[in-house]
């Protein structure tokens, strides 16, 4: 009698968390479903080589793509330098604060970011709807990320190769560079491919920062807008008709790809960075 | 310092074999307000193999790492009494610590080599310290790695990863790393630990080759080991150092209770 | 002779000193280029802290005049307009001028802020844990590595097709066969009262929240369940404890803490979220939801909402009252933030984490 209840509260219990198992994959799929029902209209060649003017997404494909190098270019050297410097250099008092300071900004949203952007560099400095603002408004938020991934990466090097070489009496720099770096490099270059994933997925710090044109972008740094898949997506569902919609899950088809790409590829990447330990004897 | 020991063998010849290389004086060591050493006085003698025994925790490896200086990165590390290397206290101000540690070559309880291309392994250090000239980058690893026995095995894929050696060639490659930059005085922390018999015995031969040119400090938890390879015996408990002896007396007449405790395998 | 780890304190036998905690290698050991690397990325270090800093005192430099003319007003006032921007009369509030009839009264957005990432919450804690509590004890190891997947699928998924989503299939549906079931049942919860409308509102909002945030506060718990000893779930069982049972006595008591900090962390998330909540809260300007199903807004999403209008204030003032929006907001996530981070740290011992943005 007693374990039949037992049993029974055991099989409720779990029946339930196997229900909260498919409220997380019901809509993931349901969402991969949506996106290929609006769009299965509207996905041919068209997409590529249209622009949004012709319910295309050429300009918006290549403006995403131009962010993403622009993130490279400034929250890469940026995040990872400040990774290694809170790894590597850092005193732990100076080091707590300046954890507390890219945490801090790791939470604060999105949009607070891009008006700040927006009033800042498009107003005051005049520079208008800007591929720099846009850009520097996304490192922003991806640069706690990078710098995070980078800490991780270097912390995980094993001990023993940071005691060889500092009893070797190399300098730092040779220390980082020869013994440390290496086998952190598929660490932070995954937290990095990981981070160009977020970044192609955000649309708040962009709005008002870089605008929005039908145009293929350029490489303009001030005073021009520029065309991106967030945007179509935003724009285009709430619009009444249904040829806006077919576009509207094309981008958001077109941004998913990417994001599980490059999440993917972090992965993969980041898999190696657990060889090194590996390889030791143990 | 640096300019006199470039190119020229450590200066171990020109003094006497025997005589302290290293003094340790009253040291006492902390972390935070755990003591892990507690007023060890000691001489390691030049160009001898002193073997550092004791049980487990005894404080053996604290020692080892505190003569390299490699404690001084650990939180809450403080430091009394004071280490000198050929008269000098290493824990002066001013000491040039990268100096003092290619001064005191170090093998760790497993090989670590660099991420890098096996000549690189051997050679990097060397090249930075600037001991060797570009030209005789060559022949100086080659002459190394035949040292260590390793040359056969590695002629041919020099610039190769050293993670496709064994675990006891790894050892060797980082036995050449150390000695590549010419130390005076080898620091081995356990350092056939994770080693096979045949990889064991190599490196014992090569610390008996060192003896009367390079002076050696040796930790090990193997008594057996000890009793092949030292000269010396500094027994250790509790963080104090009970008892340095030559390593014959040791074996056959410990001097203290406690050390006859051990070696009878009795709880002290 | 005395030295200390931190070559900077030695000094001299003036007894025993407290020496400060130092991970890293005393200075002396550095070369000259060590320190001018060492500088260079020590000022790439403090990017992300001044980018903080700057981002907060923009904000409130900005926001200052909005609140000084709208005084409590600002957080208890329901009506927010910009008054009327095409005619040239003005209103002088506390020394400041603004369009005449505008007002600031943020109340209705800090409510819906709060009440749309609390449904969430409630939503979203309990399936996330029992999520993974399936699909850590009871999924067979093969299948767990590809049922998490969804996880990172659900954490991938950019916020603007989430609002996609949203407003083309899950409001419409919500509104045609779920809402009408709920509301039927008001008359047994109250809270399910009310006309259903077209599916653009807060409950939609914050269910689509509550799958938002479900991968931060998952992925977090899923780490900490790592964490409980294999030994301490096989003593359970050992005792002919059902894993029902096991997971209640064991596993959650060992995780309860770091739940709570997800779930904090993932609160914060769901506050500060913007255009999936701007697309799918059906954007009510002055006043309260009227029920659950109703449309509302969001301090974020009136932030992107009205910027546009808010361009054409010649006063400058609307820009100033969106800024002190957005002070309330950043203030709001950065503490969420700060409790759920400091929470974090105390059960984690220095475990790796998810940071920011979930995935």
């Amino acid at each position: 009698m007693r374990s039949t209840l037992r049993r029974g509260r055991d099989l409720v219990f779990w029946g339930l968390c196997l229900l909260a198992l498919a409220i997380v994959i019901v809509p993931s799929l349901a969402i991969i479903a949506s996106l290929l029902q609006q769009s299965a209209p509207a996905l041919n060649a068209h997409l590529l080589t249209a622009t949004t003017a012709s319910n295309g997404l050429q300009n918006a494909i290549l403006g995403s793509g131009l962010l993403m190098v622009g993130i490279l270019v400034v929250a890469g050297p940026v995040g990872i330098a400040g990774g290694i410097y809170l790894a590597e250099f850092a005193s732990p008092t100076r080091g707590g604060i300046l954890r507390l300071g890219y945490e801090t900004l790791a939470g604060v949203p999105s949009i607070v970011i891009g008006f700040v952007g927006y009033i800042v560099l498009d107003q005051e400095f005049h520079w208008g709807f800007s591929l720099l603002a846009a850009i520097l408004a996304l490192s922003a938020i991806v640069l706690p990320y990078v710098v995070k991934t980078t800490e991780v990466a270097l912390m995980q090097v094993p001990a023993t190769l940071r005691d060889a070489a500092i009893a070797l009496g190399l300098p730092r720099v040779t220390i980082l560079r020869r013994a440390l770096l290496p086998p952190a490099i598929p660490g932070i270059a995954s937290g990095l491919v990981v981070a160009l994933a977020i970044a192609v997925g955000e649309t708040a710090p962009l709005l008002y920062t870089v605008g929005f044109t039908d145009q293929n972008p350029t490489l303009t740094l001030f005073q021009h807008p520029i065309g991106y898949l967030t945007y179509v997506v935003y724009l285009n569902a709430t619009l009444p008709t249904q040829l806006e919609h077919e576009v509207a899950g094309a981008a958001g088809l077109v941004i998913l790809a990417m994001i599980l790409v490059l999440i993917g590829v972090g992965r993969l990447v980041g898999r190696r960075a657990v060889r090194y330990a590996a390889q030791l004897p143990t | 310092m640096l300019m006199e020991s470039r190119g020229t063998p450590p200066d171990v010849a020109s003094a006497a074999v025997g005589e302290g290389a290293v003094a340790i004086q009253d040291l006492s060591v902390r972390f935070g307000s755990t003591q892990v050493l507690k007023g060890i006085s000691a001489q390691i003698a030049r160009g001898k193999v002193t073997a550092l025994i004791g049980p487990t925790g005894c404080g053996k490896t604290t020692l080892l790492r505190a003569l390299n200086r490699l404690h001084d990165q650990r939180p809450g590390f403080h430091l009394d009494g004071s280490i000198l290397l050929e008269g000098s206290n290493i824990y002066a101000r001013g000491t040039d610590v990268r100096d003092l540690r290619r001064r005191m070559g170090m093998l760790f309880q497993r090989p670590n080599p660099f991420p890098q291309s096996i000549a690189e392994n051997v050679s990097l250090g060397a090249r930075i310290h600037g001991l060797w000239a570009r030209g005789e980058v060559k022949a100086r690893t080659e002459g190394l790695l035949r040292d260590v026995g390793l040359w056969e095995a590695v002629r041919d894929r020099l610039g190769g990863t050293p993670f496709m050696l064994s675990g006891g060639q790894q050892q060797l490659l980082c036995m050449a790393r150390a000695l590549a930059v010419e130390p005076e005085v080898l620091l081995l922390d356990e350092p056939t630990s994770s080693l096979d018999p045949h990889s064991t015995g190599r490196i014992e031969e090569l610390v008996a080759s060192f003896r009367g040119s390079k002076t050696v400090v040796f930790v090990t938890h193997n008594l057996q080991q000890a009793a092949r390879c030292a000269d010396e015996v500094l027994f250790m408990m509790a963080g104090e150092a009970i008892e340095q002896s030559p390593v014959r007396a040791f074996f056959d007449h410990p001097g203290d209770e406690r050390s006859r405790a051990y070696l009878e395998g009795r709880t002290a | 002779m005395r030295f200390l780890g931190n070559a900077r304190g030695a000094g001299g036998d003036a007894g025993p000193t407290v020496v400060p905690p130092r991970r890293r290698l005393a200075d002396a050991d550095l070369t000259g280029r060590d320190r001018a690397v060492r500088g260079a990325l020590l000022a790439a270090a403090l990017v992300p802290t001044l980018m903080l800093l700057f981002l907060a005192a923009e904000m409130i430099r900005e926001a200052i005049p909005a609140f000084v003319y709208s005084g409590t007003n600002f957080f208890t006032g329901q009506i927010f307009t910009f008054g009327n921007l095409y005619i040239t009369k003005e209103t002088v509030h506390h020394g400041v001028l603004a369009p005449h009839g505008a007002s600031y009264g943020a109340l209705p957005f800090i409510f819906g802020t709060l009440a749309s990432s609390l449904i969430a919450l409630l939503i979203a804690v309990p399936a996330a844990v029992g999520a993974v509590l399936a699909l850590t004890e009871r999924v067979p190891a093969g299948l767990q590595s590809s049922l998490s997947i969804f996880l990172e699928l659900l954490a991938g998924i950019p916020s603007v097709v989430y609002g996609f989503w949203g407003i083309l299939v899950f409001g419409p549906l919500l509104a045609k066969h779920v809402f009408p079931i709920l509301t039927e049942l008001g008359s047994v919860i109250p809270i399910f009262r009310g006309g259903v409308g077209g599916g653009e509102g807060l409950l939609t909002a914050s269910l689509i929240l509550a799958v938002m945030i479900i991968p931060i506060i998952a992925a977090t718990t899923r780490e900490l369940i790592r964490t409980v000893p294999i030994l301490a779930k096989e003593g359970a069982l050992a005792l002919g404890m059902t894993q029902y049972e096991t997971a209640k006595v064991v596993t959650i008591p060992y995780v309860r803490r770091g739940i709570l900090a997800a779930a904090i962390l993932g609160w914060a998330r769901a506050l500060g979220e913007t255009m999936a909540v701007l697309m799918i809260s059906g954007n009510l300007l002055n006043g309260f939801p009227v029920n659950i199903y109703s449309p509302f807004s969001t301090l974020a999403a009136t932030i992107v909402a009205m910027l546009d209008s808010a361009l054409t204030d010649a006063t400058g003032m609307a820009i100033h009252a969106l800024a002190a929006i957005g002070v309330v907001l950043l203030v709001i996530t950065v503490a969420t933030n700060l409790i759920g981070r400091l929470v974090i740290r105390r059960v984690s011992g220095g475990a790796v984490l998810p940071v920011g943005r979930g995935i």
